[in-house]
């Protein structure tokens, strides 16, 4: 009895030591400039070139989310759009605004993964600098330096940035876009807590049009066809699903509680 | 035999609580580390590029600050980690206005500034500088561990009044107050009393959700005590500056001496 009893108390121990690896504490925050960042390698390494590293900061301050995730077609989550370079050479993806010819701010946009810049390196490098230290044309401090500050994510308030005409995202690509009419903003709403003493979100279908238009979180995040009909929980958005899709990757990270929850209790 | 395996680890539980001297296997298993004096508890030595640079690492007290300060100030608002070094705090960054520099803080003004004469106040290297200071605490309802005060009490009796906020003022509206309690894994081991009330006096939500904690109960993986000993869950804060895990029957009252 004594020995099982030992034995037992053995198995805790290495199961205990095993299990040792951290849940349970608090994440450490990225710095400002890689929050949102996106390391891409569905092909990178295997072909000898440098992982993608993806500034959403950068792209963000120039374009919707929109444009890129639902006329491109990017996908959501990192790795899973499986972009190859013959796609940018056709002109998807990447290669639907970095074709050499595109005009943006004045400054023509450059090619990706084309037969020019596939003879010199340090086109390649442009993107592929996971783990190089490229100096990039666009530096986050200076480039941010006039911009409203926020707390968490990049440290700016990108709804307020937006308001004051301080970055203009571009929500139209020629070729690839199609406009159609757009339809009536919906109304803020308020979207009930289930504890008790917790504040309501009030939701702005404003806020989030203007860099997501309806496509974006409708219909595959949220059916969006009446209220109530997607059924969702804090924990799923922790989870990184509904709000959390964007709202901890590359939106205010969701640490930012009051933000959403900001109803007064009645 | 296993209906008897709950027996069984009540037994063996009691038999090394009791024995006071357990084999060494249990004692990474149940020993707590050793704690500094009172005056040292929750003393950090911040050395991330000091010493590099040929500075003294920086001495930071935590209880000369939660007098004046709560914790979500410095851990939400000025955006400090939780763990020592990883905190990117640089001079440059403190000269800005940053996390130690922050205006209200160590800006020159409120606190001493980032000049030449206030260096060897934070880069002293000594983790119990300050110490004569902590003797003016002496009247403060005492705990038994840690700095060996109930901290909460102080608050309660208005014998320190920290500012809860520099610049983003904590809703008013989170009146969060629900209590629970926490079934032990081992049997024979009384319940765990969380109360929210005390904790959102000094917290923001977030410093404890959803890195720390799930926010639903029971969805929290691997919440147990061997972890909170290892510096997860409740050890995050619990074994490093607010009251440590010593104090059994401050979380389990049902705890006997």
């Amino acid at each position: 009895m004594r020995r099982v009893s030992w034995a037992l108390v053995f198995i805790f121990v290495v199961v205990g030591i095993t299990l040792a690896q951290s849940d349970g504490v608090k994440k450490k925050r990225p710095l400002p400039p890689d929050y949102g960042k996106v390391i891409i390698n569905n092909y990178s390494e295997a072909a000898g070139l440098s992982a993608v590293v993806f500034d959403h900061w950068l792209h963000r301050a120039k374009f919707t989310c929109r444009l890129c995730h639902v006329d491109v077609g990017f996908a959501m989550k990192a790795g899973a759009t499986g972009i190859k370079a013959t796609d940018n050479m056709n002109g998807y993806y990447c290669g639907a605004c970095h074709n050499g010819k595109m005009i943006s701010e004045d400054r023509v946009v450059f090619d990706s993964c084309s037969k020019r810049t596939g003879q010199d390196t340090r086109m390649c490098e442009r993107c592929h600098s996971s783990g190089k230290n490229v100096k990039k044309d666009y530096e986050f401090s200076k480039f941010t330096d006039k911009f409203p500050k926020g707390r968490f994510g990049n440290g700016i308030d990108w709804e307020k940035t937006e308001a004051e005409g301080l970055v203009k995202p571009v929500d139209f690509l020629q070729g690839i876009s199609i406009k159609r009419p757009s339809l009536t903003i919906q109304k803020d709403f308020a979207l009930g807590s289930k504890q008790e003493g917790m504040p309501d979100i009030i939701f702005s279908h404003k806020k989030h049009t203007i860099w997501s238009g309806c496509e974006l979180c409708h219909p595959e995040i949220f059916v969006g066809v009446k209220r109530g009909s997607t059924k969702y929980s804090m924990v799923e958005i922790f989870e990184g699903r509904y709000c959390g899709v964007c709202h901890s990757t590359v939106a205010f990270p969701l640490i930012d509680c009051q933000r959403c929850h900001i109803k007064p209790v009645s | 035999m296993p209906y008897k395996t709950g027996f069984i680890k009540t037994v063996v539980l009691w038999g090394i609580l009791l024995s006071g001297v357990p084999a060494s296997s249990e004692q990474e298993f149940w020993d707590l580390p050793p704690l500094p004096e009172a005056s040292e508890y929750g003393n950090v030595l911040i050395d991330r590029i000091s010493l590099k640079n040929r500075i003294k690492p920086v001495a930071f007290s935590h209880w000369t600050h939660r007098q004046k300060y709560t914790c979500r100030v410095c851990h939400f608002e000025l955006e400090f980690n939780m763990k020592v070094n990883t905190t990117e705090i640089t001079e440059a960054a403190n000269k800005e206005g940053r996390y130690c520099g922050t205006g209200g803080c160590h800006d020159g003004k409120t606190a001493f500034g980032h000049d030449k004469p206030y260096c060897e106040k934070c880069h002293n290297g000594d983790r119990s500088y300050g110490k004569e200071k902590f003797s003016e605490l002496r009247n403060f309802p005492k705990s038994n561990f840690g700095n060996g005060i109930n901290w909460v009490k102080a608050l309660e009796k208005g014998l320190i009044t920290p500012v809860n906020y520099l610049t983003i003022k904590p809703s008013d509206e989170i009146s969060y107050d629900k209590g629970f309690s926490l079934e032990a894994e081992w049997r024979g081991i009384p319940v765990a009393v969380f109360s929210h009330r005390p904790h959102i006096k000094w917290l923001d939500c977030n410093n404890c959700h959803p890195d720390i904690f799930n926010i639903k109960k029971k969805t929290t993986k691997h919440f147990e005590m061997t972890r909170m000993l290892n510096g997860e869950f409740c050890g995050v804060c619990h074994m490093t500056v607010a009251f440590p895990l010593n104090d059994c029957k401050r979380c389990h009252p049902g705890m006997r001496e």
